[in-house]
């Protein structure tokens, strides 16, 4: 019987999976179709301080392997999230950890956020989400590291929970805003949000989405995700989540291997909600076949001829 | 509401019903027996394989048999929708359904039905339901072009409806819109279909005589299930909600034309 816990954070994750901010709403929506309780956990969807109205449609469409979405955070804002989310995922969650992913035009209103939530029970701990590539001040945190560090120093002055930062691959080297998580006191670091991009309609000659630009997401960043992931996790002594294109145990394990001790699953999780269960199941073949006890030993175990 | 379940069908039959256009039988007892007229299903082809549809795409459930069969119209727009038009029986397809509002039909009004194109795959499932119930229900059904009409006899087959038929050219059926020369005396009940245009055209109508409408909508959808807020439409208050949760079915005063 193979191992898929995680100890991280201070807690025990049941297994490296992970659903992916913005695809999974608040749990429930899901929580018939996909085993909640059987997987590592959530990120629920963007929280910011006032509720936002969100992009004009169309807001997604499919791109080669994979999808763009402009989806402008629209979300219920803070107080609605506590009053009608919030509840839901504390008294059906019993063995999946959340995070709860913020999102804030300043840096006041992301400590608005996290001070608000921070009292509450039903959640682990933040993803601090600077790298929305869909809405104007989206990535503004995300490139500039001196507002980069502030924030995370300011958010980490507020919470002893759990505090994981999401970064943006759209930046020259993206172990330099690692590190500058981690030296701001940041637990942990989610790699990577979408990939800027954009479809256009030849027939109409008009932009496909709504926003014009998108962020790209699906099997045709995977590459680009596990790259960046083993980029961030060779920066930093903190634990990486990687994220991007996950739709098997394979590639789940690629993000392992560059160093990911969890993954998140998202844009699979529309093509089949059964994709979390999948991938566990993935992972655990492979430690089998390899003879692996504890998928904690995979993390970061990649061999470079040469270089070993 | 009844929860969706995801399900593995395998596709009975396949024809071409149009230029284009097919309708598709798949074998899926666990949602045809939850199945109500004006749900939809999401269908794809799974996570093994990234060519398109990678996504899977929104199909009103056009037909539900007491055997566990669901038939769908397909109209082929891009390669996604191509390469569901290629498959073949015995192949398989993944189904997560039935999603989203049905339609409510009246108790004291007669039904009419205004298809606009593919806007014609709810009606086929709410026409039969009627049909069944011995409603007073009429299927008006509009093309451009009569080589985009979905075969006529396979509409009263499914339906037992016989259709009144609309090109825009004139080539098949009555010309005109679906909106034209109405006979609305007995005050029915208006369901709509159809592209943008043609909603906002039955809309003026239902206004215009003081009738019940309800519109089935369409936008580009990514879950399904009211996670991703990718099919969001605007409502009568100026927010932008979904539709695959909150509609595809809308009383047409809740939506901002």
């Amino acid at each position: 019987m193979v191992n898929l816990t995680q100890q991280l954070f201070g807690v025990t994750f049941q297994s490296p999976i992970l659903l992916a901010s913005g695809t999974c709403g608040y749990g429930e929506e899901y929580s018939t179709l996909i085993p909640l309780n059987e997987i590592g956990g959530l990120v629920t969807k963007a929280v910011s301080l006032e509720p936002r109205p969100g992009n004009p449609p169309h807001r997604v469409a499919e791109t080669p392997g994979g999808m763009i979405n402009a989806i402008g955070l629209q979300n219920v804002g803070l107080d609605r999230f506590r009053s009608e989310k919030l509840p839901w995922l504390r008294e059906n969650l019993r063995s999946a950890r959340v995070l709860i992913n913020v999102v804030g035009h300043s840096a006041e209103d992301y400590e608005a956020v996290v001070s608000g939530l921070d009292s509450d029970d039903g959640f682990l701990g933040y993803e601090i989400n600077v790298s929305c590539p869909n809405v104007k001040d989206g990535t503004l945190f995300g490139t500039d590291r001196q507002a980069l560090a502030a924030l995370v120093e300011g958010l980490r002055a507020l919470t002893d929970r759990p505090l994981v930062v999401k970064l943006t691959p759209n930046v020259p080297d993206i172990g330099v805003y690692a590190r500058i998580c981690e030296d701001a006191g940041a637990d942990g670091l989610s790699t990577i949000n979408t990939f800027p991009g954009m479809l256009i309609d030849v027939e109409g000659r008009r932009p496909v989405i709504g926003n014009v630009s998108g962020g790209v997401s699906g099997p045709a960043i995977l590459p680009m995700g596990v790259y960046l992931t083993w980029r961030a996790a060779a920066a930093v002594s903190i634990p990486v989540i990687g994220i991007g294109g996950i739709r098997s145990g394979s590639d789940a394990l690629q993000y392992i291997l560059a160093g990911a001790s969890l993954v998140q699953i998202g844009t699979a999780l529309f093509v089949d909600p059964s994709a979390p269960v999948q991938v566990q199941a993935g992972i655990a073949d492979y430690m089998e076949r390899h003879e692996v006890g504890r998928v904690a030993d995979l993390v970061g175990a990649l061999t470079i001829p040469g270089r070993e | 509401m009844t929860a969706p379940v995801r399900a593995r069908a395998r596709v009975l039959e396949i024809r071409k019903a149009a230029g284009d256009t097919f309708w598709i039988e798949v074998d899926c007892p666990q949602i045809a027996a939850q199945a109500r007229p004006g749900q939809f299903v999401m269908l794809g082809t799974g996570l093994s394989d990234v060519a398109a549809p990678f996504l899977p795409r929104p199909f009103s459930i056009g037909a539900r048999e007491a055997d566990g069969r669901l038939g769908f119209l397909l109209r082929v727009f891009g390669a996604g929708t191509r390469r569901l038009s290629a498959l073949g029986p015995g192949e398989d397809l993944l189904v997560l359904g039935p999603l989203g509002r049905p339609f409510t039909l009246a108790a004291d009004r007669s039904i009419v039905c205004l298809a606009g194109g593919v806007g014609l795959a709810p009606f086929l499932f709410v026409g039969a339901e009627a049909k069944r119930d011995a409603r007073d229900v009429r299927l008006v059904y509009g093309e451009r072009t009569a080589d985009r009409v979905f075969d006529p006899e396979l509409i009263r087959r499914i339906t037992g409806v016989v259709p009144d038929l609309r090109t825009e050219d004139g080539s098949l059926g009555r010309r005109g819109l679906v909106i034209d020369d109405l006979a609305l005396d007995d005050r029915p009940q208006l369901l709509a279909c159809g592209p943008t245009p043609m909603l906002r055209a039955c809309v003026d109508l239902a206004t215009r005589h003081d009738l019940p409408l309800q519109v089935s909508v369409e936008e580009h959808m990514g879950c399904g299930v009211g996670t991703c807020q990718g099919c969001v439409v605007l409502s009568s208050e100026g927010e932008w909600i979904k539709s695959c949760t909150e509609g595809p079915v809308f009383d047409a005063r809740e939506l901002t034309w």
